[in-house]
């Protein structure tokens, strides 16, 4: 969608207004950056009370990590509308035209080196794996959703790059992937209102279960989204944009 | 946890549902791709949508109180709250009537499955993000739904394709970015200094120091920046003027409220001890300047769309009159104001909406919307320029709509606090807007000297639904001008600390 606008360079001369334009807006930024500093070391920090409530909460969340039980039960809304921006940022960047493929395929034509393939045949299992350790290891130790989703992307990006493979974004499944997170979030969140009488409460004994499942769901929607995104943007760096018509005001031609 | 005086009702189940239903819709339509699916089960969602939210505000008016519903069963400040209260619930039913409508103009505008595909998805992750802020109860909450609502409305934009429009929509999203990141280090500032993100707790325990004062200029320029307030409008006529016109009405009437709203939030409530006179009549200096400056580019804009563009842009001006008519005239006269101003969104929202579909259907009918070229538009469009005319009267302030009870109660509560210059700014204010909407009217009224058929007869027949759902809103900115007392009622649950103990609006 984003892929029509061209770019120009257009390198004005600094005059001498300008300059002093620049001049003032340097000052008073300072100005406002200095005052805004000085606010901040004015003021003192407040208690660190809420913290120490969330580290005596820990035990009913589920998890050990304190930064999962934020993330995924104390907070959990706000990462529940996370995964709905990641999802609005797939949707804006899917491609336009439909390929009609299937999920994967492979494009056998395109050479390939066979130092290339040796090392993704190494990487890409090794980052699989790494990933599903810190999927788990978020329970009790840094990690979790977001980092296992950003390292099985890079796998999956290692995979793009060699060109021999390609995804096609419009897939039933490849939307499915998409939407997995937000779609399994928003389902545990109502599936529990029944046993605990809150949207979002997990029941205690289950708690660490259906976080576990919240972020398997999101790991791979996050994994998904962001190799959409980077292998558009390769794409759009790769391909030539051409001008389009500047004349079609607001319609919308089929 | 919260405020007290706080009674649980059954019906406050449905405030969790009220953000997860867009959202499932989204997720759902995004599976089906099949364009007219989606479309029909997006009206059917946007009915259940209004079904609940009607339960809502019957309910809150049978219990009298603000509702919080603990998510996740912590209460705040370890966990988030939804809090309802009558300026939310007013804007969650402002929120809801204009989805509908233009859910179903949407079904009858959008026709590739190009757009459709994206359209729907994302939005229904726009009401998600509009319903989670107006029901939000938490400083860093609000900053995920505005980021829902700035990235969906910046990917609607896009959606009409033309570079101008993705041009606009970059901007747009540039602007939103720098906007959130200013928010989001005020609230930052927030809790390094008071140790909670929950607002009814900020505000028990803000006080008027250095870092407060800094917090809430940088919340401001954030919010001000997507609100869209004089100085900072530059980016909106381009972006709501150039996406497809569902969109621009959803994004005049709703989107920019949306910021505004927790604005006032901040100003009044929040981060009232912060919030000094100078400053709030600051505030409604620039809203003065938005309101003219707004009519005169409006007067001046070349084409239809661009004009309801620019109108949006002086009718934040009037919303902005708020702050100056609350600044220490005392708590009657303030509560006055913001019920005035409460009442003014839901009237410019329906009146905006109507108004963006007008041009929209207008548009597609005739393939252009320069407005020299409107002449005669009625012959063939008469609808469309009878929506247009409503809602036009609507946003004069002409009887009996919605539009004429805001100002009237906007020019009330400037009386009442003795500040007779905000008084002329209204009265001019609606003069100037009188002039752009006659100017399209009297245009569209006068009959074509002879036969110019170069200047082209209705070429491309649209569907009765899109005339039919710009026509319903305009009646309803007319229905709201008989039930004002209705929707006024509820500013009387309120949680905004100035209000707490004010006798009821006359």
């Amino acid at each position: 969608m984003f892929n029509k606008l061209e770019f120009e360079e257009n390198a004005k001369k600094t005059t001498r207004t300008s300059r002093l334009i620049k001049g003032l807006s340097a000052v008073t930024i300072g100005l406002l950056g200095s005052m805004l500093v000085l606010s901040v070391i004015s003021a003192e920090k407040a208690a660190p009370e809420l913290a120490q409530t969330a580290l005596d909460s820990i035990s009913l969340s589920g998890v050990e990590n304190p930064v999962t039980a934020v993330l995924l039960n104390f907070r959990s809304y706000d990462t529940l509308l996370e995964i709905a921006v990641l999802l609005i940022v797939a949707v804006a960047m899917m491609p336009e035209s439909s390929r009609n493929t299937s999920l994967t395929a492979a494009n056998s034509r395109v050479p390939t080196h066979p130092v290339l393939i040796g090392l993704i045949r190494c990487v890409i299992p090794l980052s699989v794996i790494l990933s599903a350790y810190l999927l788990w290891t978020g329970a009790y130790a840094p990690g979790g959703a977001f980092q296992a989703g950003a390292v099985l992307a890079g796998a999956g990006v290692a995979l793009l790059l060699v060109k021999r493979w390609q995804l096609n974004y419009l897939r039933l499944s490849a939307r499915a992937f998409m939407a997995l997170g937000l779609a399994v979030f928003v389902i545990v969140a109502a599936t529990v209102i029944p046993a605990t009488g809150r949207a979002l409460n997990y029941p205690a004994d289950y708690a660490g279960a259906l976080i576990l499942i919240i972020e398997v769901a999101a790991t791979l929607s996050i994994a998904f989204v962001l190799i959409l995104l980077v292998d558009q943007l390769l794409n759009m760096a790769n391909k030539q944009v051409k001008p389009q018509d500047t004349q079609t005001e607001g319609l919308d031609k089929s | 946890m919260g405020a007290p005086g706080i009674v649980m009702t059954s019906a406050q189940h449905f405030l969790p549902l009220v953000i997860g239903l867009p959202l499932l819709a989204a997720v759902f339509c995004l599976l089906v791709s099949n364009s007219r699916w989606s479309a029909r089960f997006s009206i059917l969602f946007a009915s259940i949508h209004t079904l609940v939210v009607m339960q809502v505000l019957s309910s809150l008016r049978d219990s009298g109180s603000v509702w919080r519903y603990e998510l996740g069963g912590w209460g705040a400040p370890l966990g988030i709250d939804l809090v309802l209260d009558g300026f939310s619930v007013i804007l969650l039913f402002a929120t809801t009537i204009v989805v509908l409508c233009v859910t179903t103009y949407s079904a009858a505008y959008f026709k590739t499955p190009q757009q459709t595909s994206r359209f729907w998805p994302l939005w229904w992750l726009l009401v998600a993000g509009l319903n989670a802020a107006f029901l939000s109860g938490d400083a860093f909450n609000l900053y995920v739904a505005l980021e829902i609502i700035g990235l969906s409305s910046v990917a609607l934009v896009a959606l009409a394709g033309n570079v101008s429009a993705i041009t606009a929509a970059l901007r747009y999203a540039l602007v939103g970015l720098l906007g959130s990141l200013c928010y989001l280090m005020g609230v930052a500032l927030l809790y390094r200094a008071y140790g909670t993100l929950d607002l009814a707790l900020l505000s028990q325990t803000v006080q008027g120091t250095p870092i407060t004062w800094a917090a809430l200029a940088l919340i401001s320029v954030g919010l001000l920046l997507k609100t869209a307030l004089l100085p900072l409008h530059f980016w909106l006529p381009p972006a709501h003027a150039g996406a497809p016109a569902p969109v621009s009405a959803a994004l005049s009437a709703l989107v920019v409220k949306a910021s505004f709203y927790v604005l006032a939030r901040f100003w009044l409530d929040v981060c009232s001890p912060a919030a000094s006179a100078d400053a709030l009549n600051l505030l409604g200096f620039f809203g003065a300047c938005a309101i003219f400056w707004g009519c005169f580019a409006a007067c001046r804009a070349k084409r239809l769309k661009l004009l309801v563009a620019y109108s949006t842009v002086a009718q934040l001006g009037y919303l902005f009159l708020l702050f100056p008519l609350t600044a220490a005239y005392g708590p009657s006269a303030g509560s006055a104001a913001l019920a005035a101003v409460a009442y003014l969104i839901v009237a410019h929202a329906f009146a905006k909406a109507a108004m963006f579909m007008a041009a929209g259907s207008i548009q597609l009918a005739c393939g252009y919307d320069d407005i020299d070229r409107l002449r005669g538009v009625v012959s063939h469009q008469p609808i469309s320029v009878f929506t247009f005319a409503i809602a036009g009267a609507s946003l004069i302030g002409l009887p009996p709509t919605g539009g004429f009870i805001a100002k009237w109660l906007l020019l009330n509560s400037a009386i009442d606090s003795g500040q007779w210059w905000w008084i002329a700014v209204i009265l001019c204010g609606g003069l100037f807007s009188a002039i752009y909407i006659f100017r399209v009217l009297i245009l569209a009224f006068t009959a074509r000297q002879g036969e110019q058929s170069s200047s082209g007869g209705p070429t491309h027949p649209i569907p009765q639904t899109m005339m039919a759902c710009g026509f319903m809103l305009a009646i309803a900115t007319v229905a709201l001008g008989f039930n004002a007392e209705w929707l006024l009622s509820y500013m009387d649950i309120n949680l905004i600390g100035f209000l707490a103990g004010t006798e009821p609006l006359p």
